[in-house]
């Protein structure tokens, strides 16, 4: 098979590496290479590559300080780190507040905290994913420890209003901690733990959303938050997370970092690129839904679900067209279910498994999106033509169904 | 991470390292004043000797040279040598040199990492103790003279240092919690400042959190949380609370707000906090906020209880 061009509409699941940040790193994979823990004078500048880049991280973060940043090997770190940590340094509380929404990362960590005798709550969400605030407020408990919430849903994009829910979290009990997994937020729309975000306790984003590479993430951990290191076996980043510093992905992420304002100006032309394209689609393609249809979203995701045909097929489709994206349906994810995001939102089951996801970046052209969007429509046709609950003959769903 | 010396820290060590004339490595025979500090176990010791000429006050002895030795790191070694400069030869008697504070140890280094600041600390310890040994020598009752001493570390409290910042051990943690009956991290930081700076030792493994466990065992404190405020018990139920306020908001609030095309929906209560939503025309206003904390909280705080406090949801 000779694919074309290739268009990368997978950006949720990972981006490539900015030529810039490549740069960057360069030097501390060569004569950079020193451990920033030895004290010869070629190490001091390492660590001081180490230092301006949690600078930057801080920056990067609304302007908080450089100690309140953790460099992690992921957001999974991450978020084992938050979710563990707070509950080993508060072990009075045993009642955890999350959705049913939330990545694997913090879900299946919570479910980990069941088996060790915490009691977790997962808030429901609505047919475009969101939360209804009074669910959230009357969920809160005498005994709750930590409120995990991510700030955009990796599968539809949605961005929930943590900083207001983490505002009245902290009024109702200083001691509750609040946590948001940013990953899907981080290089898209600012985060301003200083503002908007200014209650929100810890926070954790990864490098390869935003064009570093993977391997490296952060967790930003507010002063004064009591925490229990995770990985212990070192005084690094002040003992909260021992291992050697990964330095040349520790700069990669900073200069993503930077980056990311550089590129502010592409997500607003991507946020229009993909309404556009959202547009034209639900006008040429029939029984199509988008999730999280009018609400806010993170600029470069659509999550669409196709009535009567299922997604996998629908990707490949697409890869041999040369357009990469992804989909919530059974067949890809290895398990025998679809999405448990998809299923929190109650999609139609008809829809269920026809479910895909396209997630643009700065670096997608208006070109590609058009290409995409003649695509499409075709691709849904075709499979239709095939589908035992479509009426060829008619161009419509079947009656039975 | 390595440590950022200052240029004249890392020059005195080398000096002093490499003996130039004029630094003060060496120990002085019969001294009229020796004080030690530290111990290997902590990592970083010193043993201070000075001579003066003596005067037949001795109040009026000067001393005219200082040495050190010092087993430590690099600025172990540039405190020390900046302590036998800052009083070598500038005509001070034992008890004016005693002036001389840590922190004037790390005005002469250009600053020192503040995880090194126990190393100038030790230079004033040892100062302090040389001066005792030659008060004792000479019979000079120090506290006579209004000396009063910041006490050096008893060998007792000598260990493991968990606060870094503030070289804090293991052992004067462990005696100073039971002695000051310590009980959170709050109060430790206010009593013995560990803690208190960058924060890392508060719940690492072997930090204070544990401490405080195995000092008064980890039967944890119960949260300080809602349930720890109750709606009084001889205050209304739950369910006579919910009425009143319910009463209050449908009497004097919503007719209110109401007026001025909006709606208030109340969302919870637990305990003295009112979770209220505002609907309409009010959701929208710039003020919306301030308008719940104004007409709301002040109504059920003036007819309900003055404990009542407004969370806008």
């Amino acid at each position: 098979m000779t694919t074309p061009t290739l268009i990368y509409a997978d950006s949720n699941a990972t981006t490539r590496v900015a030529p810039e940040v490549v740069e960057a790193m360069q030097p501390y994979f060569g004569k950079e290479f020193f451990n920033p823990s030895s004290m010869y004078e070629p190490a001091l500048h390492v660590a001081g590559a180490v230092k301006t880049s949690r600078q930057t991280v801080a920056d990067f973060l609304g302007g908080v300080d450089p100690s309140e940043i953790i460099f992690t090997s992921c957001a999974t770190e991450s978020n084992n780190t938050a979710l563990f940590g707070v509950a080993a340094a508060n072990p009075a509380r045993k009642h955890i507040l999350t959705s049913a929404v939330e990545h694997p990362a913090v879900l299946e960590v919570c479910r980990e905290m069941e088996r060790r005798g915490y009691e977790v709550t997962q808030l429901p969400v609505d047919r475009q994913g969101q939360i209804a605030t009074a669910d959230f407020v009357r969920a809160l408990r005498p005994d709750t420890l930590l409120v995990s919430l991510m700030h955009a849903n990796n599968e539809t994009g949605v961005i929930w209003p943590v900083g207001e829910w983490a505002r009245i979290t902290k009024e109702t009990d200083a001691g509750i901690m609040f946590h948001t997994d940013a990953t899907q937020t981080a290089g898209k729309c600012p985060l301003d733990l200083t503002g908007e975000l200014a209650q929100v306790d810890l926070l954790s984003f990864s490098g390869h959303k935003m064009h570093a590479p993977k391997g490296v993430g952060a967790l930003f951990v507010r002063r004064g938050t009591p925490m229990r290191p995770f990985l212990l076996g070192g005084h690094q980043e002040s003992g909260r997370r021992g291992g050697t510093e990964n330095v040349p992905y520790i700069v990669g992420l900073a200069r993503a970092c930077r980056l990311s304002k550089e590129h502010a100006e592409d997500m607003q032309r991507v946020a229009r690129l993909r309404d556009g394209l959202e547009k034209k689609l639900v006008e040429t393609v029939s029984h199509v839904e988008v999730n999280g249809q009018g609400v806010l979203r993170t600029p470069n995701t659509l999550n669409l679900a196709c009535h009567f045909i299922e997604g996998e097929s629908i990707l490949y489709e697409l890869i041999s067209r040369g357009i990469c994206a992804s989909t919530g349906s059974a067949c890809s994810s290895g398990s025998l279910e679809p999405s448990h995001v998809l299923r929190a939102l109650g999609v139609p089951f008809t829809a269920m498994h026809g479910s895909i996801r396209l997630s643009f970046s700065a670096y997608t052209t208006e070109e590609e999106v058009r290409v995409i969007a003649d695509v499409f429509p075709q691709v849904v046709s075709n499979l239709r033509m095939m589908s035992p609950y479509w009426d060829q003959k008619k161009n419509q769903p079947r009656e039975e169904t | 991470m390595a440590w950022e010396y200052s240029e004249k820290t890392k020059q005195i060590f080398m000096d002093a390292v490499q003996g130039k004339p004029g630094t003060h490595l060496g120990e002085i025979e019969n001294p009229d004043g020796e004080g030690k500090h530290g111990s290997i176990v902590c990592g970083d010791a010193m043993k201070f000797t000075f001579r003066v000429t003596k005067n037949d006050d001795p109040l009026k002895d000067v001393i005219v040279d200082a040495k050190y030795l010092t087993f430590g790191c690099t600025s172990a070694i540039a405190a020390s040598e900046a302590l036998c400069c800052m009083i070598e030869g500038k005509g001070l008697t034992p008890i004016e040199a005693l002036k001389i504070q840590n922190q004037d140890i790390v005005d002469y280094l250009d600053g020192l990492p503040q995880q090194k600041i126990h190393c100038s600390v030790m230079g004033a310890e040892a100062l302090e103790a040389a001066v005792v040994d030659w008060a004792t020598k000479r019979g000079v009752d120090l506290a006579a003279q209004g000396v009063t001493l910041s006490g050096h570390v008893p060998e007792e409290d000598e260990g493991r240092v968990v606060c870094k910042c503030f070289g804090i051990t293991e052992p004067y943690l462990r005696r100073k919690i039971k002695e000051l009956n310590l009980r959170t991290i709050e109060e430790i930081i206010s009593a013995l400042k560990a803690g208190g700076m960058c924060g890392a030792c508060r719940y690492a493994p072997g930090g204070l959190q544990d401490l405080l466990n195995e000092t008064w065992g980890a039967g944890e404190p119960a949260p300080t949380t809602l349930a720890s405020e109750p709606v009084a018990e001889t205050g209304p139920s739950p369910f006579q609370l919910y009425r009143k306020i319910e009463q209050v908001i449908d009497e004097t609030v919503r007719p209110v707000l109401k007026g001025d095309g909006g709606d208030i929906e109340l969302i919870d209560i637990k305990g003295w906090k009112v979770y209220c939503s505002l609907k309409g025309a009010c959701a929208g206003c710039m003020g919306a906020a301030r308008t719940l904390q104004l007409i709301v909280e002040r109504s059920l705080k003036d007819q309900v209880d003055e404990r009542i406090t407004v969370i806008p949801v």
